[in-house]
């Protein structure tokens, strides 16, 4: 028999009535770390430029002026650590019956929600700086090319993994369903 | 099975086209030849023709030779190639639609070549060429069966089945509209227009200043006349193009027929090859229709159903009905979104829309024009001085835009499906049904945040369509019974 109550729009399970996971403390760790290797990479480019410039120059009666550049670092530094902070506070993750919702943007505040049966597949990845902080990310692909993916950066590798686990035995189950 | 041996003649098309598509590189031996090697130009001309076609046909009928293909009770499975094997195995449920093409020498023999529409990429989709067209209707029948929708719902009982119907023919008239209309015949007109104008100037200049010295032969006249001659030249050139156009849609889609046939919608159509195209209403992601400028002159649609495809490729899988009247799109927009969503309506000046908040103006004005002014003025003045003061007059220009955009934004939620409409210079209105939704977001700025308001971004699994400016507590409303409506539903989206 079917059956087609109707259906009041109060009666829907709201997304916005979850209870968001948090990123995990060790991503912010991580991102910063990241962005620490940036800032350093950027100032040892900077002063090797200066050496050489200099030490080629030597001779010449030229004068370099490349103390601006510093300011690169000085306006970039801030920026680098901050946005980390703002970014993973703004992350978070819920997992409903049938579907994973993922909110993230500081600017762009974007809340995504993909039911469990439109996933074509998982993938579970990890970049050697996710490793030193044990953690992964979780690729969430749906039908339809590059707009349907959906990246949860850095969760704990151990939650990464049964997330993927989960995840997996959803899809199998609304295929059996189906 | 081998197929018929006129089989060769889609080969030497297919090798046709790969040498136009690219011709450097494939004419790079023959005019090697031709220049190594000695002897009059005619027959070192004659001879190279000779055994380039001959190779041409050659490997053509090799090909043929080496491509067997097999019909199973489940799959079709097809296995070509001289050098690299390739074995391809199709299954009937996997192939989203199936295509025929008929050229004249296949119509005498009642042959047609069939390509299958999978839903990966171009690249592995497999073909029959030249079998016999009753093949092809059986193949067709075969996949409406394994349609699994079909299998799923016990919806449609095998009594029930509707009669084949005509729904749309094009007549010769529609033909010229379709090949004036196409995209490649409007950017032409675009470039016409200021051609035009200028055409006009000049001939003003030559009869008010030029007439005289046209008979004392000065060097200005045929400075002159030589202008006109380019410019008449390159109009002649532009109106060939349009004709070329207009031919092109005479032997693509003359005596175009769209047909209903229970949950397969069927095209056909084409002057010397006939092109059959059918989709199975169940595999539609979107729906589309479209009218540019011309179009809208005409006061015709375009309209495309597209089925999941990923990237650019899917631009080709989309089934296409090339034109449409206004009294037409709704029927044709029921017809294939059917009992599931009878309350579509595709119409851009339908009143069912609702307008985006007007907020949508001042946030794009904001990003679009005011502060790219700004930043762009400083510098600009210093380094060209007060000629960078017409850069004000992007404000206005972006302000009409958008102010377009805003006004032709507009959506249209159903029960089981939405409409999306939006353009800038034409319309384009999209539709599609909730449980085909893959993936469903809502995006918000701080500003919007404050406003309460929302952009809706839909990804389906033929592109994402975005609905910006909407209120947010209808955005929240309307994620939550999308998402509810594909989890509660036990019908196969693709």
């Amino acid at each position: 028999m079917f059956e087609n109550a109707e259906i009041q729009p109060e009666e829907l399970p709201a997304v916005d009535a979850v209870t968001w996971q948090d990123m995990d403390a060790k991503f912010l760790r991580r991102q910063l770390t990241e962005s620490g290797i940036g800032f350093f990479f950027t100032v040892i480019g900077i002063s090797s430029l200066h050496t050489i410039l200099n030490v080629a120059f030597a001779d010449a009666n030229m004068d370099i002026r490349l103390g601006w550049l510093w300011l690169i670092p000085l306006f970039l530094g801030p920026l680098l650590f901050a946005w980390p902070v703002a970014s993973v506070r703004r992350k978070g993750y819920a997992i409903r019956e049938r579907d994973i919702i993922y909110k993230s943007g500081i600017f762009w505040q974007t809340v995504t929600a993909i039911p469990f049966n439109r996933i074509q597949h998982v993938e579970k990845s990890s970049t050697p700086l996710d490793r030193r902080f044990q953690l992964a990310s979780l690729q969430i692909y749906t039908a339809g090319g590059s707009g349907g993916d959906l990246k949860i950066h850095g969760l704990p590798a151990k939650t990464a993994e049964k997330l993927r686990q989960f995840v997996l035995e959803k899809i199998g189950a609304s295929v059996e369903q189906a | 099975m081998r197929t018929s041996p006129l089989a060769a003649i889609f080969y030497l098309g297919r090798i046709f086209e790969a040498i136009a598509k690219n011709a450097v590189q494939s004419l790079a031996p023959l005019v090697a030849y031709l220049i190594a090697t000695e002897g009059s130009i005619a027959t070192r001309i004659g001879f190279g023709l000779a055994a380039f076609f001959s190779i041409i046909l050659l490997s053509s009928v090799v090909r043929y030779w080496f491509f067997r293909y097999r019909i199973t009770s489940d799959s079709v499975l097809i296995r070509e190639g001289v050098f690299r094997k390739t074995q391809l195995d199709i299954k009937f449920d996997r192939i989203q639609a199936i295509n025929t093409e008929q050229n004249i020498i296949y119509r005498y023999f009642g042959l047609v070549t069939v390509k299958f529409d999978t839903a990966g990429s171009t690249k592995q989709e497999g073909s029959l060429p030249a079998v016999r067209s009753e093949l092809a209707d059986s193949l067709k029948e075969r996949i409406r069966r394994a349609r699994p929708a079909t299998a799923m719902t016990d919806e449609s009982e095998p009594g029930d089945e509707a009669p084949v119907r005509t729904i749309l023919t094009l007549t010769h008239k529609d033909m010229v509209r379709i090949g004036l209309s196409s995209n490649r015949a409007l950017f032409f007109l675009v470039l016409l227009g200021p051609l035009i104008d200028q055409l006009e100037s000049r001939i003003d200049e030559l009869i008010e200043g030029g007439a005289l010295n046209l008979f004392t032969g000065g060097v200005e006249v045929t400075l002159l006349s030589g202008t006109i001659i380019a410019i008449a030249a390159l109009l002649a050139f532009l109106l060939l193009l349009m004709v070329v156009s207009i031919l092109g849609a005479f032997l693509r889609y003359f005596g175009f027929e769209l047909i209903a046939d229970n949950d397969v919608l069927r095209s056909s159509g084409g002057l010397l090859t006939r092109h059959e195209h059918s989709i199975n209403l169940a595999k539609i992601q979107t729906l589309e229709a479209r009218q540019n400028p011309l179009l809208l002159l005409f006061n015709r649609y375009r309209m495309r159903a597209k089925q999941a495809s990923s990237s650019k490729a899917g631009r080709k899988k989309s089934f296409v009905i090339p034109l449409c009247t206004d009294a037409q799109l709704p029927v044709l927009d029921k017809e294939i979104f059917g009992a599931e969503y009878p309350e579509v309506d595709m119409r851009p000046r339908s009143d069912v829309f609702r307008p985006v908040s007007s907020r949508y103006v001042r946030s794009r004005l904001l990003y679009m024009a005011v502060l790219p002014t700004v930043i762009m003025l400083g510098p600009l003045l210093i380094l060209m001085g007060s000629a960078a003061l017409g850069l004000l007059l992007w404000i206005p220009v972006c302000t009409l835009c958008v102010w377009t955009m805003y006004k032709k934004y507009g959506y249209f939620p159903g029960n089981n499906g939405l409409v999306l409409r939006r353009g800038l210079i034409g319309f384009r209105t999209d539709a599609f049904l909730y449980r085909k939704v893959q993936r469903i977001g809502i995006t918000q700025t701080p500003l919007q945040k404050r406003k309460a308001l929302a952009t809706m971004r839909f990804y389906m699994a033929s592109g994402t369509l975005k609905l910006p400016y909407v209120d947010d507590q209808f955005a929240r409303q309307l994620r939550d019974y999308v998402l509810y409506k594909v989890e509660s539903s036990n019908l196969a989206w693709h």
